[in-house]
């Protein structure tokens, strides 16, 4: 119990420390989608930047979406409230979320073809987190009919 | 369906709720779900407490009844 509470406590801060560099990433946004499009994807005309640009700020939105979840989703874990609705709920926001950035970098293709592989991993990742989602609604099932055996 | 008819024989034993749940070992939580129809499944143990307490079969506590 005490190992959990402590993988719960450090993951909670490592989430936390991401929606830093998340922060910092959306600060030099537009920086960082410049030397992408330049050094990465050798690409330099205005329109790649524009578009990687666009992909990289949407891709933060989303991040913050997957990153604030699932720092809820950690504190309803270590208030020992784990087999909830609420937390299938929000594993499925996490889901979508994942779902949706998957698509964000395929369309991002167009200007360069490196993020499919980035694309793949935010597919797989839903698929992962999907996985888990089942698992737990079968978990909630089972709970709710050993609480009513009486 | 499955009924409990657990007021029934409480009635004719003249046994309050509280004093059944506190000689079976459960809750009078879990007692009130027993008899409200709430329960999903019984243990035989449990089954066997009611049964010895009420001086009773389980065909006196449970019922099948169509739905």
């Amino acid at each position: 119990m005490e190992q959990a509470n402590k993988i719960l406590r450090y993951t909670k801060i490592t989430t936390a420390i991401f929606i830093g560099l998340v922060v910092v990433a959306d600060i030099f946004g537009v920086v960082i989608s410049r030397y992408i499009a330049n050094f990465w994807a050798e690409k330099y005309d205005n329109l790649s930047v524009v578009i990687l640009t666009t992909i990289f700020y949407v891709g933060t939105v989303l991040a913050y979406v997957v990153l604030f979840t699932l720092y809820k989703l950690l504190t309803n874990m270590s208030k020992d409230i784990v087999f909830d609705k609420d937390n299938t709920n929000l594993m499925k926001r996490i889901s979508l979320a994942c779902l949706l950035m998957g698509v964000d970098c395929m369309v991002g293709t167009i200007a360069w073809s490196g993020t499919i592989y980035l694309a793949v991993i935010c597919f797989f990742m839903t698929l992962i987190i999907l996985c888990v989602r089942a698992v737990f609604d079968k978990a909630i099932a089972m709970k709710d009919e050993l609480d009513l055996t009486i | 369906m499955i009924v409990i008819n657990l007021d029934v024989m409480m009635a004719k034993r003249k046994m309050s709720s509280g004093e059944l749940a506190k000689r079976i070992g459960i809750t009078p939580a879990n007692l009130s779900i027993l008899k409200n129809q709430k329960a999903k499944a019984i243990r035989f143990e449990t089954l066997n407490s009611i049964c010895n307490i009420l001086e009773c079969q389980p065909g006196d506590i449970l019922e099948y009844r169509e739905d």
